[in-house]
């Protein structure tokens, strides 16, 4: 088995000799799993812990696994390569940043000694502790750890199919999808309307779908003055929605509609060749541009390995984030539920962390610590005004409370809503190398 | 560096029955500083917009998070709603903690 090169000296090299020093004693044992390295697995392959999904979850779980348990014997299953981010992906539909500058490979993860095989995870077997991936191997397990974000519950609006998702967008995972919305704004004609449908709660990233307006807004003030953006919302309500409409108001005019609910705002079909959608008392809404926003749930492979309930999405022990319903699975990130902790990219690294822990305390015989996580969500309404929401999120009588939080003030002025873009752009550098090793 | 040893140790959290409480108390003060690297960079030694925090002096960074919890100082942004989710005590323990990580490093 390759020697991993640990990038950190210091505090790494003090754990090695420590773990060293401990030798036989060691409630850890050094197993080192039988693997081939490099290169696609066309043999099976085992992992005291395997991470399946390479995201701001699971990346991190995967990163502070090793940086905590250097000898522990990590793979990671992520079919990408390089990872686009959803956050700031709203930047590239506007033209403000390029798909490159979101994109994170997992190099450094390599670097830290965790395996990373580019491949899909099909299905779980918690009996036998085993994965089975794309590439046809299998992989066993001692502890699993979902982190498989979101996927979309195709045609819960009528007529919205993958089919549909060529022609009406929802780039609500970035890549292909982001880079097919966006060539769609900039071919728009002046004088169109960039039509948004956002769904009910629960979905990934709450605020998401009123930046992206926001940010079309600005793109289309800039080169298509005359065009509109029309947002049909499923619900009454939104995150941080006296700050958008205050901004939107300020330096948006009346370029951005929106229509929730009870003003018919809820769309029940789309006809994604014609860009049509209509809304639940009937109204037709013709769009220059469509991009659904749809109705998700947790990604097929909690589905797979029976961790979802009837909700379509994962229960978890909130000290842990260990699968409530199957042994020795953590899920964390977009899948789970850990409401009031939001559906974002800062809440599955904090999770991630706070699962890492759990599972190295597990593997040890040890009590799990006490948890804690933040989140912090930066909205970019132009490049010089941004609101935020922030949390701090404890356990309280068994349960995951908001310990302290709130959003950025009514009364702020401009100098105030500059810096926190600065910070949103800070906060973007620090989060993806706190996950991928990488800077941006 | 016997600190730096005894904060290593409790990470680890290793079975042994002569573990002092401070080193399961280090292992619950880094896990409860694991979310500041969602801003700060891991270990906190990202510099940039937002301030590297690791290796600054104990009493500074108290001070700070202090004011940021306490006071109602409008020049910060994020931090004060953040300060706030923790007890003063863990406040002073995180203080502690990122004043020994190393140094930071810069972009």
């Amino acid at each position: 088995m390759t020697k991993s090169n640990i990038k950190n000296q210091g505090l790494n090299s003090s754990r090695r000799d420590l773990l060293k020093l401990m030798g036989a004693a060691s409630a850890l044992p050094l197993l080192g799993a039988c693997s081939s390295l490099g290169g696609p697995a066309s043999k099976d392959l085992s992992a005291r812990v395997v991470v399946v999904g390479g995201g701001f979850g699971g990346a991190t779980a995967a990163k502070y696994l090793k940086r905590n348990a250097p000898d522990l014997d990590v793979t990671l299953i992520e079919p990408n390569k390089v990872f686009y981010t959803c956050p700031f992906s709203n930047l590239v539909l506007a033209g403000m940043r390029t798909m490159d500058s979101i994109s994170h490979n997992y190099n450094e993860l390599r670097e830290l000694g965790v395996r990373v095989v580019h491949t899909t995870a099909q299905d779980v077997d918690p009996v036998s502790r085993t994965v089975s991936l794309g590439d046809g191997s299998n992989i066993r397990y001692e502890k699993l750890l979902l982190s498989p974000g979101i996927d979309i519950r195709w045609n819960a609006i009528e007529g919205y199919d993958q089919a549909a998702a060529e022609q009406a967008p929802h780039a609500w995972k970035a890549g292909d999808q982001t880079r097919l919305l966006r060539r769609q704004i900039e071919a728009m004609d002046d004088g169109g309307v960039f039509v948004l449908t956002a769904p009910a709660n629960p979905f990934r990233c709450p605020p998401g779908p009123y930046e992206r307006a926001s940010l079309v807004a600005h793109y289309l003030s800039q080169h298509k003055p005359r065009s509109k953006v029309l947002i049909l919302d499923a619900k009454d309500n939104f995150s941080k929605q006296g700050l958008f409409m205050q901004g939107w108001k300020d330096v948006h005019g009346d370029r951005i509609e929106w229509v929730g609910l009870s003003g018919d705002g809820k769309v029940v079909r789309v006809d994604a060749g014609k860009r049509e959608v209509e809304t639940e008392f009937g109204t037709i809404h013709k769009a220059s541009v469509l991009n659904v926003v749809p109705p998700q749930k947790a990604g097929f492979i909690a589905d797979r390995a029976g961790v979802t309930n009837e909700s379509g999405w994962v229960p978890v022990d909130p000290v842990t984030f260990e699968s409530t319903q199957v042994k020795d699975i953590y899920v964390v990130g977009d899948a789970t539920i850990a409401a009031p902790m939001p559906k974002s990219g800062f809440a599955a690294n904090a999770q991630g962390k706070v699962a890492a822990a759990a599972i190295i305390a597990a593997l040890e015989g040890q009590r799990p610590l006490e948890p804690s996580w933040a989140n912090t969500c930066y909205s970019l309404i132009n490049p010089e005004y941004g609101i935020s929401v922030a949390a701090v999120y404890r356990i309280q009588e068994g349960l995951i409370h908001e310990s302290s939080g709130g959003v950025s003030p009514s009364d702020a002025n401009a100098t105030f809503r500059k810096l926190e873009v600065d910070y949103a752009s800070g906060w973007y550098s620090a989060i993806t190398q706190d996950t991928w090793g990488t800077r941006r | 560096m016997k600190t730096r040893f005894a904060l290593t140790f409790a990470l680890l959290l290793p079975a042994l029955p002569a573990l002092a409480d401070d080193q399961a108390n280090a292992a619950q003060t880094a896990l409860l500083a694991a979310s500041c690297a969602n801003c700060h960079g891991t270990d906190g030694k990202l510099a940039g917009v937002i301030p590297a925090i690791a290796n600054r002096p104990a009493t500074a960074l108290e001070n700070q998070l202090m004011e940021f919890k306490h006071s109602d100082s409008t020049r910060a942004t994020v931090m004060p709603r953040i300060a706030k989710g923790y007890s003063d005590d863990e406040l002073k323990a995180l203080a502690q903690y990122f004043s020994r990580i190393g140094s930071a490093q810069q972009r």
